[in-house]
């Protein structure tokens, strides 16, 4: 078992505060876990600068490790590497497109509408309902919904 | 009242280009609710959280840098306005939709290639915030840019209007280039900065039929010595007014 499984676990048990159906290790907000149980070193990357969830990210996980008995331990959050959507794996993309949230696509070309699969879309405002998502309405089945952006 | 003092170089350095980012988005928040319609309203709020959330980064970098001695809060909330270092063009009022876009658009166009040259930062946070904000940079330049071509090449009202704000706003582009021995240290290539600037500025201008005439510099002195123009008091008595009256809040 890889170290640090078991707290790698609990972690991918916090959703993600704005977009609840993926949790905070799917979206590579968690970076390293090190150090012993009895001392934790927790390294954690915001997503969007201007992300309001962000500011939740350290109390969630301290939440949640001192709900599962954890006392000592360090969260430090590190801008370098940058976060970017490459990180998000496919298994994720599909979880954000059952939601109704049309995953990112390189250079944000083809997007697909969540609701019918269709690629025939327009943007209708490139800035939607959080600092991640811009706004879309599908072409074949008229319905609206967001697209996480590229980034 | 604590004073709050920048002793490290890098630190100084960083609070310009903080301070430019905070007050760009205290004057884009201005309008959040108060948009000229609903998709643009949500646009420009959108940026300013972007703006918002880059300066607090930067105030973080800066805090750990001074030995954590004052936190982002701290810098934003408890300094004056010669304790500010942001370019004076960020804190032009939004008197006119048009003022509002074309300050957008200068200022996008600077921190494009402001932001590309921190890429080369010595220091792996600011690298690292470089490359998070110059896609964030990028969005927002399509915003603004488009948002040019389409007041400058809309009707005869909207293109004179979108004049009178660069006449307006072209007085405050001097001092940006006015580089510095700080500036120089922690840039690779200041006079690239500039000549980029002037060359994708004069592209969209030339497009979209608006002028760049000679214009009279002010007898304004640097922002880089914390001088501002009027408007700074106003704008920082709104944004600081409730942690001031009531230190001890939490929210």
């Amino acid at each position: 078992m890889e170290p640090h499984g078991k707290i790698w676990k609990l972690l991918g048990e916090i959703p993600d505060p704005e977009i609840p159906a993926i949790n905070l290790v799917e979206l590579g907000v968690v970076r390293k876990i090190e150090g012993e149980e009895s001392n934790l070193e927790i390294t954690i990357t915001p997503t969007y600068t201007g992300c309001p969830a962000k500011q939740l990210f350290n109390d969630l996980i301290k939440e949640k490790l001192e709900e599962n008995g954890y006392k000592n331990f360090s969260i430090t959050s590190t801008l370098y590497p940058a976060w970017t959507t490459d990180w998000l794996s496919e298994e994720t993309k599909q979880k954000l497109m059952d939601e109704g949230i049309s995953p990112p696509v390189a250079g944000d070309r083809v997007i697909t509408c969540p609701h019918c699969g269709s690629t025939d879309t327009k943007m209708v405002s490139r800035f939607g309902t959080t600092p991640c998502q811009s706004f879309h309405t599908c072409n074949s089945c008229s319905e609206p919904f967001n697209y996480f952006k590229c980034h | 009242m604590k004073k709050i003092n920048i002793e490290n170089k890098e630190a100084k350095f960083l609070t310009r280009i903080a301070d430019t980012s905070l007050i760009l988005g205290q004057r884009n928040a201005e309008l959040c609710s108060n948009g000229p319609f609903l998709e643009e309203d949500i646009a420009i709020s959108n940026i300013s959280l972007d703006l918002f959330g880059r300066a607090e980064e930067i105030y973080n970098i800066i805090s750990k840098i001074e030995g954590g001695t004052h936190e982002a809060d701290d810098y934003v909330f408890f300094r004056n306005e010669r304790e500010f270092f942001n370019i004076k063009l960020v804190e032009q009022p939004n008197e006119d939709f048009a003022w509002t876009m074309a300050r957008q658009f200068m200022h996008d166009v600077y921190a494009e290639f402001l932001y590309t040259q921190l890429l080369e930062s010595k220091n792996d946070e600011i690298k690292g915030l470089a490359q998070k904000a110059l896609k964030e940079i990028e969005y927002s330049l399509l915003h603004s840019r488009d948002w040019l071509y389409r007041l400058g090449l809309g009707t005869e009202e909207s293109n004179a209007r979108l004049q009178e704000a660069f006449d307006h706003l072209f007085k405050f582009v001097e001092e940006i280039f006015a580089f510095d021995d700080l500036d120089k240290e922690y840039l690779p290539n200041c006079g690239e900065l500039q000549s980029q600037w002037n060359k994708e500025v004069n592209r969209v201008l030339s497009e979209i039929n608006i002028e760049r005439k000679e214009y009279e510099a002010l007898s304004m002195r640097d922002y880089r010595d914390g001088f501002h123009s009027e408007h700074i008091g106003h704008l920082l008595s709104i944004m600081q007014y409730l942690p001031r009256a009531y230190p001890e809040a939490k929210w």
